[in-house]
């Protein structure tokens, strides 16, 4: 009950805040550009690609890259959306008046963390609805979009989780958006240096985001990929739960 | 529950900054009791009200309310809690009945239970016109009419309102000192820390004076000398002169 009044609460204040209208209008807008210049290529290669059996359809060239697309942008989406949601609430001094109300920790951080959730789910829909239009009109591969969209959403919210467990780390919500941004960027290159260095299947393959997603985007769901994303949201998710539970101590 | 001990303050010291801001404070708060909590700047206010609000963990000593002891079920006890803070901290981005709605909401409470507390209080503190107005636009009166709102809408056992006459004119400051009396009045214990003497001699049954960290006065106000004593104890202790 309190969790979804948590939830509730702050996605009033992402209805009312500027940043996130701005941030949806613009990177929709950026989106469906993507998407426009996607299929007009697509429609334009329509001979060539008639000509080749088994060639890649309208998912591979138009809707899976415009989802990879997304999640390029949510890399810097995502810490701006999370930013405020405890480091700014600490710093304003709203944090603690929100655990004066008698709110755990974990009720505080899951409420936040599925009102981004219900953002991000929108954000993904609104930029799904594209394909989607031209989608039912053609022969997409429904399966394959079906599991590349899994992955993308998978991936915001583990975004979203970082992002979460940036903003309990400290006050100033700039710096958690840094944060977050680098955490996931290391997280997504992790293994640069062994590709490079020729060597693959190793714990930093298996530690890398990128490894994870790339699978899901090709339209394979396996049990390992989910399994990883299920346990860095749970890890960032429980380091915030910590790092908020401590505030009562550290002040 | 007037008269009946509702908070128990026992032995509570609390170190912030590598220092000892609170030492060894002890105190018992009854039902319908006032208490003004006076200080220099720096005296350990800030940090004890915090500790009573639940925001801060003791690191020693031990609080209870109404039997809930503040480290092992905190969130039941902070339930029983309504806090002002100084400066009365509100999201700019939501207008009055959402913030009232949603503490009250956040405290358990259904819709229409959170819409009939917010319209009472509303009308408790004549915010009505300001009903849909954002925080975010409110003058720091206003601002700290509605932090007073969002602390009393639950109708908590314990009312903790630090400085809650900043900015607010001499009408208001009437209203707030009836509102302080009307609560204590309903069985609710109040806990006001101020700098100003005179808010404490208007309204607080009781007096408690910290200094550098340590309750060092907690006696009950009465008589026509009242005023005049508390002064005279407060500047002593303040100065040092009743070491």
């Amino acid at each position: 009950m309190s969790v979804a009044a948590v939830a509730q609460l702050e996605l009033r204040r992402l209805a009312v805040r500027p940043l996130a209208w701005a941030l949806a209008a613009l990177t929709l807008a950026w989106l469906a550009w993507t998407f426009v210049l996607g299929l007009g290529q697509f429609l334009g290669a329509q001979v060539k690609l008639a000509a080749v059996a088994d060639a890649p359809g309208f998912t591979d060239l138009v809707a899976i890259p415009l989802l990879a697309e997304l999640a390029r942008l949510a890399f810097l989406v995502v810490p701006l959306m999370t930013m405020t949601q405890l480091a700014g609430e600490r710093r304003a001094g709203t944090l603690a008046l929100l655990a004066s109300t008698g709110l755990s920790p974990w009720r505080i951080v899951t409420g936040k963390y599925l009102a981004v959730l219900v953002w991000l789910g929108l954000w993904l829909l609104a930029t799904l609805a594209m394909p989607l239009a031209v989608g039912a009109e053609s022969t997409a591969d429904w399966g394959k979009l079906a599991a590349a969209t899994w992955g993308t959403a998978l991936l915001l919210a583990t975004l979203a989780a970082i992002g979460i467990a940036c903003s309990a780390a400290t006050s100033f919500p700039a710096i958690a958006a840094a944060m977050a941004l680098i955490v996931t960027l290391v997280l997504w290159t992790i293994d640069r240096g062994a590709q490079a260095a020729g060597v693959s299947g190793g714990f930093l393959e298996w530690l890398s985001m990128a490894t994870h997603l790339q699978n899901l985007l090709r339209g394979l769901v396996v049990t390992s990929d989910v399994i990883w994303f299920a346990l860095a949201i749970t890890l960032s998710l429980g380091l915030a739960i910590r790092r908020l539970g401590t505030d009562r101590e550290r002040q | 529950m007037n008269g009946t001990i509702l908070l128990n303050v026992e032995d509570v010291s609390r170190r912030r900054a590598g220092r000892a801001a609170v030492t060894d404070v002890s105190f018992t708060l009854n039902g319908g009791e006032v208490l003004g909590l006076l200080g220099v700047n720096g005296a350990g206010k800030s940090t004890t009200l915090s500790m009573l609000s639940g925001a801060l963990r003791p690191d020693v000593g031990r609080i209870h309310l109404r039997g809930n002891d503040f480290v092992a079920s905190p969130g039941v006890a902070r339930r029983l809690i309504g806090w002002l803070p100084e400066n009365a901290p509100l999201w700019p981005e939501l207008s009055v009945e959402e913030h009232l709605m949603a503490f009250s909401r956040l405290r358990g409470a259904n819709r229409p239970a959170a819409r009939r507390a917010a319209d009472a209080i509303i009308g408790r503190l004549q915010l009505g016109e300001l009903r849909r107005r954002m925080a975010g636009v409110l003058s720091q009166g206003q601002r700290q009419r509605l932090g007073l709102a969002c602390a009393l809408v639950h109708e908590p056992a314990l009312v903790i309102l630090d400085e809650p006459a900043n900015a607010l004119d001499p009408i208001q400051v009437g209203e707030l000192r009836k509102l302080i009396r009307e609560r204590a009045h309903a069985g609710a214990a109040v806990i006001l820390s101020t700098h100003v003497l005179a808010e404490v001699v208007a309204v607080c049954d009781r007096v408690a004076i910290l200094h550098e960290g340590r309750l060092r006065h907690d006696a009950p106000l009465s008589g026509d000398g009242a005023g005049t004593a508390l002064e005279a104890t407060f500047f002593a202790i303040a100065t040092g002169a009743a070491a």
